[in-house]
């Protein structure tokens, strides 16, 4: 193991499935990435994209039609899943319910023949880091969800991983406790230095839990980035679609200018063309502010009110339905008033794809 | 309300019609009558003391003939082919299950119905089926047959009752226990079979019983020097109802029902 190797290098991996029809699934298709130190690396994509099948190939429950899989610099495209140094947390948990949750825990040292008084000490260990001290005989059935997500965790750990994969493992949780674990796991790896590669359909969970985002789709990595990096300059429709609400609004650039469709322009210089403005709701205000801006006159349309601020859908004279999040400030306007909506030109984002 | 009161007399009915002559079986067995058992004469352990070789007043006359022998001898050999076929239809049902369970191959489903079959083909089919085989191969009766015959059909339960909790499986504790670094063999030991234990023990109680109390397949195979225990009470009745057959059909009621019961108990256990 050289000190530089990075923890996970996928290189070039493919793998399609036949379906049951007869036809076939791509899944992955070349893909490649390369995790750096103790990263927190999420792999987000709506189902079917690939996702979980990068996940397994990784664990060794898949095996790839072509390409490599790179862990601390040893090739293990070819071990079978028990030698290699990583360990997973199921979406199901997988929990052994014939066992106590300390023999749960203490599997991977059992197995590894590890003597009573090291494997004891050890489940204590990990049950605190999990929160869990002092319920290594309780049986699985007595366990919450919420608990038995973090024996599962606990279990994983206890094997020491280069790596710890986790497969959408807070799906199962409410909101709550959802949001309770997002702040633990990363807390967790953290404090263990070792990478995570999660797996979510989730893009709240991948934006707050992640140092980098993969987005996947059609069985290849759209854009992997930092997730303010995902969510403020998306590479791609698919990902300003798919990360988060957005506006995105048709614009044709020339000579350093864009020009939107109804005669308003922006300087922008990195596009020569047609090419999609991409406007996030909260970008959207009542007050023109200090320096140029865009305007979106309109009515508004539908009006929801989430708590933090009010969701507005404003049916604009020509750009149809823009989304808008707007502050309570007292003012906002109510569904059927005529409102301008604007923009700052600072920071304006342009994809260099056309809307369909 | 008359509805509910309806249904009450129906199911009492019910209990009465499927439980009653098993009742009055263990009734007779206690009757001291010896010509006409269904004339209640007083309470005797007689019968018993009979079938366990004990002097009672039926031995004391002179047209006794003493079948005790044959009667242990009986219930030796349907002990030994009991276990016998409970170990090996254990073991090849389990193994069955898992394959099936397991692996996608071609014809997987006629696979499945065939081991099914065996458990609907009428009795007698079988019975004359498997004669044919061993004399065809030139197989002598014995207990050997009896058990080869037994365990053609008795897998096929024990293949149902642990694909049934096969099924219930979730397959990816295995993939966890491979991913914490167990080997296929380990991941079976310790996963897998105590997993599917209950049904494992379940597919073997019931071949246990079932082969307790074939008669029909086994009386074809049996051959003339071997009787198991259902052939021997069926050789007693065909020489007239005896009483001491009822102490005999009470015991063995008695022992299926404590071997069920622990069995119940143990699986209750576990959970």
């Amino acid at each position: 193991m050289s000190a530089s190797a990075a923890p996970l290098e996928i290189v070039a991996a493919s793998k399609s499935f036949r379906t049951p029809e007869g036809g076939t699934v791509t899944a992955l298709d070349n893909v490649s990435v390369r995790l750096g130190g103790s990263e927190f690396v999420t792999l987000l994509g709506p189902s079917g994209c690939g996702k979980t099948t990068l996940l397994r190939t990784i664990s060794g429950f898949e095996s790839l039609d072509s390409g490599d899989i790179v862990i601390y610099g040893r090739n293990v495209t070819d071990w079978p899943a028990h030698k290699r140094p990583v360990n997973t947390v199921f979406q199901t948990y997988a929990l052994f319910a014939h066992m106590s949750v300390g023999r749960n825990v203490g599997y991977a040292l059992e197995i590894a023949g590890q003597n009573q008084r090291t494997i004891r000490s050890q489940v204590g260990e990990m049950l605190e880091l999990v929160g869990l001290t002092g319920l290594e005989n309780r049986s699985i059935s007595q366990l919450s969800g919420g608990q038995r997500q973090r024996v599962a965790l606990a279990r994983a750990l206890a094997a020491k991983p280069q790596l710890l994969l986790l497969d959408e493992p807070l799906s199962a949780l409410d909101k709550n406790l959802r949001q309770k674990m997002q702040h633990e796991l990363k807390t967790i790896q953290q404090e263990l230095g070792i990478g995570f590669v999660f797996v979510t359909h989730d893009q709240d969970e991948a934006l707050t839990m992640s140092d980098r985002v993969a987005v996947l789709a059609h069985g290849q990595i759209q854009q992997i980035g930092a997730p303010e990096d995902l969510y403020k300059r998306p590479a791609n429709l698919f990902t300003a679609d798919f990360l988060g609400e957005s506006n995105l609004i048709p614009v044709e650039a020339a000579g350093g200018t864009a020009h939107l469709g109804d005669g308003q322009h922006f300087p922008y210089s990195g596009l020569e063309g047609r090419g999609t403005l991409m406007l996030r709701p909260e970008e959207l205000s009542r007050a023109a502010g200090d320096g140029p801006a865009l305007a979106f006159p309109g009515r508004v349309s539908a009006r929801y009110y989430t708590g933090k601020d009010y969701q507005l859908e404003l049916a604009s004279e020509t750009f149809g339905a823009l989304q808008a999040s707007l502050r309570d400030d007292g003012a906002v306007p109510a569904i059927g008033e005529a409102v301008t909506l604007y923009s700052s030109l600072q920071n304006l984002h342009v994809i260099d794809e056309v809307v369909a | 309300m008359r509805l509910s009161r309806l249904l009450t007399v129906y199911g009492i009915a019910f209990f009465v019609f499927v439980y009653a002559p098993i009742l009055l079986v263990v009734l007779f067995s206690f009757n001291a009558n010896p010509v006409n058992m269904m004339i209640w004469d007083g309470f005797t352990l007689d019968w018993y003391r009979l079938i366990f070789g004990m002097e009672t007043e039926v031995t004391k006359s002179s047209t006794y003939v003493d079948s005790t022998p044959q009667l242990y001898a009986a219930v030796r050999t349907s002990l030994i082919v009991a276990l016998s076929t409970t170990a090996i239809s254990t073991l090849f049902g389990t193994a069955l299950a898992l394959a099936v369970a397991r692996y996608r191959f071609r014809l997987a489903g006629l696979y499945r119905a065939l081991l099914l079959v065996p458990m609907i083909m009428p009795d007698i089919v079988l019975g004359i089926a498997l004669l044919i085989f061993f004399i065809t191969i030139g197989m002598n009766l014995s207990v050997l047959t009896i058990i080869v015959g037994q365990c053609t059909f008795l897998i096929s339960y024990v293949f149902v009752t642990v694909s049934a909790r096969l099924a219930q499986l979730d397959s990816s504790i295995e993939e966890a226990s491979a991913d914490l670094g167990a080997s296929p063999l380990q991941t079976f030991r310790k996963v897998t079979l105590p997993t599917i234990a209950p049904g494992v023990f379940g597919g073997a109680l019931l071949a246990f019983i079932i082969s307790m109390d074939d008669l029909v397949i086994t009386y074809f195979i049996a051959g003339a020097g071997r009787t198991t225990l259902p052939i021997h009470i069926w050789g007693m009745l065909r020489r007239g109802i005896k009483p001491e057959i009822n102490a005999i059909a009470t015991l063995m009621l008695l022992f299926t029902i404590a071997v069920a019961s622990i069995g119940l108990y143990i699986r209750s256990r576990r959970k």
